[in-house]
Formats: structure tokens, sequence, C-alpha cells
């Protein structure tokens, strides 16, 4: 159960389930057993335009990030919002980009605005990353994902993304849940720790009651 | 220094890429003006009353001709097919291994016009399609088997020569500069340090040179070699449709029969199953693939009954000096190159409207035509399997069949020509475009659909930008293959060079089909000059 305006990290060794869970709640992996829960809806009830309205409102930040190489930045960016526009906008945007002012504003926010026009594949990792970032920016979905959102960052761009994440969450009144390697950035930036190992819950706290150390013996544990 | 780098920066203006849109306008015009020359936006194209006879052909499809008698012509049909396509890679296979060595720049070394003399010299037999070849031949060697071996062989040892340097060329050259360096001949040193590598690429292209060739028996026969296509052109023209139908459907068995063979023997080839314990494991279909070619080529030259002894008959040697006299010089006379070069236009716009047709087709049907990643409905997959089983039928049968059924409810001219071609590319492509959009990565699109993406917006922006350049390529390698194909229907009389080439051959006119000949080679090698530049531009 994550609640509305919480700041959840999710901990724990590779393998032990963290995208897994991200997955289910965005839809992208079905569950084999029991039913998922999100935004107060049953994924697995819906179909159609309604499924596509819940979709709309959970962004993620994919491990991955899953951005379409050979399209410039500005409609991979635009790519957060198709869900929202009729599909002849979706179409004739990617001749002349739509609402461009919100693209730039997203952009700049990540500090990659001057990359706006270049194909999306001729930027680096850590740049990338920051595109991804930009599309659930103007996705504004309620809930938000991200799996390890700042694996690709310098130390400070780490926290400027972070911020920004928890910063969209708390303005649509939503929630954000991301998988974090760096113990340090979910006490940090997070009101609460989940400890996966193997798909189970293994440490479940608010995260003012934790210490690094305290995670640090969760790490050794759970081998 | 980082309050400059600070200082939020207004984003550049959207900057499109001169070349790529001069190339898209410039393809688009083409294509407008391809379709103008065909007569679609100005008189007549249809003829309403053949639309009876082609009911009754399309009625035939249900009711094919499977009587004892006919499917035991099918079979020795087939069989002929089936030899004169072994034969003729055979062929191909043995000049291209012998032509490799000529074209590889590791033979040249750094003496590049040598090589560049080579390329040239190769382009001669291969920018002329293998019916022109058989038609040559035929007022060579007379009615003999070897006609329709060599009418495959020569321009396929060609090609194959080509893609065989090509191959010799790419392997990493350390083991042979390494023996070359310890004294090895050029010869022992690519013997030992170039073709071992390059045997995988070698075998596999062969398999799929066998695959083409089986195309290309069934083509010839139509021109009278025998086989399939033979059978196919007689019950055509004494009308009887459900004879037809079989042989459209024989014909497309042996096409699936030679790609699912061809396939099998390249997935090993490409990908070896790894070997357990210590003896290394042998693959029992490529260990037997080996004895059952030989067998298969032996068997083939009984069942043509071919000898060696047409090749070096005196007659034979009379005809060729005769035929080579009276061919040269080519005339170079006004009407003759004058209507050359309308014709030469009409050849281009009939390929031009033949592969946008199909390009358009295949980007269409490509959604339905790929395999789902993800699990999907009986719906979904009924439909695809319908699309599949149609594209492979659409490229089975060879155009100027098409062509013909075409010619039912169009009046002659470029037109039905043009689009018998595109309905063949269309199976062609459209196999293409889908097995392009299987290999793409999912989940970018899936990550669309995520967020909420309708299915066609997931589609513009997940799947599209991705494929467009792999399919653009295949489309413009088709678009060579469709103008060398425009000879095949121009000889039915669909207009252009091919049509040309057919009077000229009828009439024994041998310097006009020098002319002829030449402009289709130059014709030929502007196209693949124009379509090398244009995948660089997509690239």
């Amino acid at each position: 159960m994550v609640g509305t305006g919480e700041r959840v990290a999710l901990i724990g060794p590779s393998g032990a389930g963290k995208s897994t869970l991200l997955g289910l709640a965005n839809g992208t992996v079905e569950p084999t057993a029991g039913s998922v829960e999100v935004l107060g809806s049953d994924p697995a009830a819906l179909s159609g335009a309604g499924l596509r309205r819940l979709r709309a409102r959970v962004g993620t930040v994919h491990q991955h990030l899953e951005l379409v190489g050979p399209l410039r930045v500005v409609h991979n960016v635009n790519a957060g919002r198709i869900g929202s526009w009729p599909a002849w906008r979706a179409a004739w945007s990617l001749l002349r980009p739509h609402g461009v002012p919100e693209v730039a504003a997203a952009l700049r926010a990540v500090g990659v605005q001057e990359r706006m026009y270049e194909r999306t594949d001729r930027l680096s990792g850590g740049q990338q990353q920051r595109v991804a970032v930009a599309r659930v920016l103007v996705q504004r979905p309620e809930l938000v994902l991200a799996d390890e959102p700042a694996s690709a960052l310098d130390p400070a761009l780490t926290d400027r993304t972070m911020t920004l994440l928890t910063e969209l969450a708390a303005g649509r009144g939503g929630s954000l849940v991301a998988s974090l390697h760096d113990p340090a950035l979910a006490l940090r930036h997070c009101s609460r720790v989940v400890g996966l190992v193997d798909g189970r819950v293994e440490l479940d706290a608010p995260a003012a009651a934790l210490t690094l150390a305290d995670l640090a013996a969760f790490y050794r544990r759970s081998g | 220094m980082t309050a400059v780098v600070e200082r939020p920066a207004a984003p550049p203006p959207l900057r499109r890429s001169r070349v790529r849109w001069a190339w898209g306008v410039g393809a688009l015009v083409v294509v407008v003006w391809s379709l103008a020359g065909a007569g679609l936006f100005s008189g007549d194209v249809l003829n309403p009353a053949g639309t009876r006879q082609l009911a009754r052909f399309a009625a035939g499809a249900l009711h094919p001709d499977l009587s004892g008698d006919f499917r035991q012509v099918l079979l020795t049909s087939a069989l002929v097919t089936i030899a004169y396509a072994a034969l003729g890679s055979a062929t191909a296979v043995l000049a291209g291994a012998a032509g490799a060595l000529a074209l590889a720049r590791t033979t040249w070394g750094r003496r590049r016009g040598g090589w560049l003399l080579a390329r040239g010299l190769v382009a001669v037999p291969r920018g002329l399609h293998e019916v022109v070849w058989g038609l040559l031949l035929l007022n060579v060697l007379g009615l003999d088997p070897w006609v329709g071996v060599l009418a495959i062989g020569i321009p396929y040892g060609a090609v194959t020569a080509t893609v065989f340097a090509d191959l010799l060329d790419e392997v990493p050259r350390g083991a042979h500069d390494a023996l070359r360096a310890a004294g090895a001949g050029r010869g022992a040193a690519a013997l030992y340090g170039l073709l071992p590598q390059a045997a995988g690429g070698l075998l596999a292209y062969s398999s799929y040179r066998l695959e083409c060739a089986v195309r290309s028996a069934v083509v010839l026969g139509l021109i009278g070699a025998g086989g399939l296509g033979y059978q196919l052109s007689l019950s055509f023209t004494s009308l009887r449709w459900e004879q037809v139908w079989s042989c459209v459907y024989a014909l497309t068995a042996l096409c699936v029969a030679a790609v699912v063979a061809g396939r099998a023997v390249r997935r090993r080839l490409t990908d070896p199953p790894p070997s357990a314990g210590d003896r290394p494991r042998r693959d029992v279909v490529l260990t037997g693939a080996g004895p059952a070619t030989v067998a298969l080529v032996v068997w083939s030259c009984w069942y043509l009954a071919i000898s060696p002894a047409a090749l070096v008959a005196d007659r034979t040697r009379q005809q060729l000096t005769y035929l080579l006299g009276q061919a040269w010089p080519p005339r170079l006379s006004g009407p003759l190159v004058g209507s050359l070069l309308r014709a030469a236009v009409d050849t281009v716009q009939m390929s031009v409207i033949a592969v946008a047709l199909a390009t358009t087709g295949a980007v269409l049907l490509s959604g339905l035509a790929a395999r789902p990643v993800h699990r999907a409905g009986p719906v979904r997959w009924g439909a695809g399997a319908v699309v599949r089983l149609g594209l492979l039928l659409l490229r089975a049968v060879p155009p100027p069949v098409w062509a013909l059924v075409l010619l039912f409810v169009l009046r002659p001219g470029i037109l039905p020509g043009a689009l018998a071609l595109g309905v063949y590319t269309l199976g062609v492509l459209g196999r293409l475009t889908a097995e392009a959009l299987e290999e793409l990565e999912p989940r970018p699109a899936a990550a669309l659909t995520a967020l909420g993406a309708r299915p066609v917006a997931g589609w513009l922006y997940g799947v599209a930008p991705r494929a467009v350049g792999r399919v653009l390529v295949h489309a413009l390698y088709r678009w060579e293959v469709a103008v060398r194909d425009t000879v095949l229907v121009g000889l039915l009389g669909a207009g252009g060079l091919g049509a040309l080439l057919a009077t000229a051959l009828q009439t024994f006119d041998w310097p006009a089909v020098t002319t002829t000949l030449v402009v289709l080679v130059l014709l030929t090698l502007a196209v693949d000059l124009v379509s090398d530049r244009a995948r660089d531009v997509v690239r």
C-alpha cells in the first residue's frame, strides 16, 4: 500500500523484484497470481479508453529509459502526453511539434534544453536519462514510478532529478515510488523505505526512523 | 566558467535536414510523374468488359484441378524446375567462387585500377535479367537444357562473385597477414587465413541463391524452358483457370519448401548448437546437406539429359561467331535511339509505380503481417495468418502471370505491367517489412502503451521511427530488382525496354538488340547509383 503523498524508496539487492514491482504498477508486467490496485482501480478489470485514462495517470522513468532513438528529443518528451492527445494531434506533432513551450520548460528543468531538436540517440547516457525524466514531467502523472532514475548522473544532478520527481508527485498531490541503489539518496529524498529480498518485503519503515547503518545492515543480511 | 554554462539558453530553432527533404520531395515528384506517365490522370485505364473473365479466373482459386493426370504433370514439371534451379545455382556458385578471387580487394591489393575494371566488367552480366540471357542463349544453343542452366548461372554467377568477394574482404585480416608475413604465398594465405572464417557466410549465401534460383527457373519456364512455369503458361493460354491455380499452389509449395530448407541450413550455420562432451558433435542436417547437394546436381544432370557436347559443338561455335559478327556494330540511328529513350522512361516509370505501390501496401499490412510480440486474441492471430499467406501467394506467382491477369481488366500500356510488378514486389516487401518490425526491441513501444498512448499514436512514436530506415533501404533494393524485372513484363507487351528487345529479337535485328542491351545495362547501372545514394541518405 502506498498512500497519497508518500515518497517511497525501493531498495534491495539486484534480482529482488524492484523492477517487477514497478512494472506491475505501470502495466508492463502482468501478474501471474493475485491482483494489483493502482490509483483505486484494478487495471485487469479495465480495457480500451478506461485503461488508457488510468495509464495516463501513471508516469514511469524506466530503468533502460525506453526512449525512441531515431526521434528528436522534442518528440520523445511529447510522447509523455500522447495518452491525452487525439491521434491526429499526435501524428501532426511529428511534423510540427506541438506545445513547444512546455517541452522547453521541462528540458530546462533537467538542463538539456539546448538538445531539444537533436536525434535522441546522439545524446549521452546521462542526457538521455534526463530526457526520460522530462517525458514524465510533461505527462504530469499522479503516480510517479522511477526505476534507478539517476544511475547515469553525477551526484549534483542526481539530487536535482530526485527533487524534480518528488516535486512533480507533490504538485499533483500524488506519490512517488523509486527504486534506488544509493541508501543515502533514499534517506534524503524519501519518506518511507521498503526493502525487497526475493520478491518479499523484508523492510518497511519511515525514513526518519532509519539510519545509513540500518540500511547497510539490511544489504548485508540480504546478501 | 560555470556561470556561462548555467545561463538558461533558449532552445535553438528547429532545423530540418535539407538533404533528406530534397530526396523526399524528389521521390514524391517522381512517383506522381510516373503515375501521370501511366495515364492514371488522363483517359481510360480500365476495361470493364474483362471483369467476368477475371471473376471466372478468381473462382478457379477454390477449384484447382487435382485430377490424377494433372497431378502427374505437375510433379514432373516441378522436378524439371528443381533440376534447373539446382544446376543453375551450382553453376553460379562455381563461377562465383572463381570470380570472387578476381573481384576481391584482397587479390588486387593497392592496384585499384584493376579492381575497378573487374567490378565494371561484372556489371554487364549482372545488369541483364535471367530471361534476357535465356533469349540470347536460345539463339546460340537452340533448344538445349543448357539454355536454362546458363541463363540462371551467368547473372547469378556475377552477383555471387561480387557477394563472395565482399565476404572475403570483410573477414578479419590478422590470420591472413600473419601467414603472409611468415612467407606463405597469396593462394595459401587465402586458403588458410581467410577461407575458414568466411566459409559460413559463403555457404549461407549459396543456399539463399538456390532459393532465388527456384523462382528464376519458374520464370524461365514461362519463355519455354519447361517446368512449372511452362505448364502455367500453357494452362493460361488455353484459359484453363483451374489448372492455372493448381500450378500456382504447386509453385507456392515449392517456394515455401525452398525457403524453409534454406532457412534451416542458414540458421544452423550462423547459430550452431553447442557441442557436448570432448568429441565435436556433427550437425546431422549440415553434414547431410553436402552429399545431398552433390546428389541433387548429379540427378539434375541426368534428369535434364544435359551434355557438355552441346557447348563445344561446331554448330554452337558457328552460331556464336555469326551472332557476334551481326551484332557489332550496334545501330545508332535516330529513330531507334529515340524510341529507346522513350522506352527507358517507361521502364523507370513502371519500376517507380511498382515500388511505390509495394512500399505503401507493405507498410499498411505490416502491422498485421508481423507476428505479435505479446499474446494475441484468435482474431488478430487469424488475420495475421491470412495476410502472411496472401503475401506468400503474391510473391510465389511470377510478375508476368500477374500482368496477364491484370490485362483482363486494364487496357494495355505500362500500368498493367507496373501493377503486376507492384503486386509481386508487395509480396516480397511485405515479408521484409514484417521481419523488420518483428526484430525491433518491443520495450520502447510498450513504455508508450504503459503511459496511455492509443495504438495508432504508440505505433507512430514507438515503432515507425525505428523501422522506417530499414524499410526504405529494402524498398530501394527492390527498386533495383524491379528495374531488371520490368524487362520480364515488357517481353509480354507491357511496354518499356523489354518490349523493344522482344521485337528486335523476333525480327533477328541483331544491331538493334545490341543497342537495346547497352541501354538496359546503362539504365540498371544508373538506377543502382541513385538507389545507392538514396540509401546513404536514409541510413
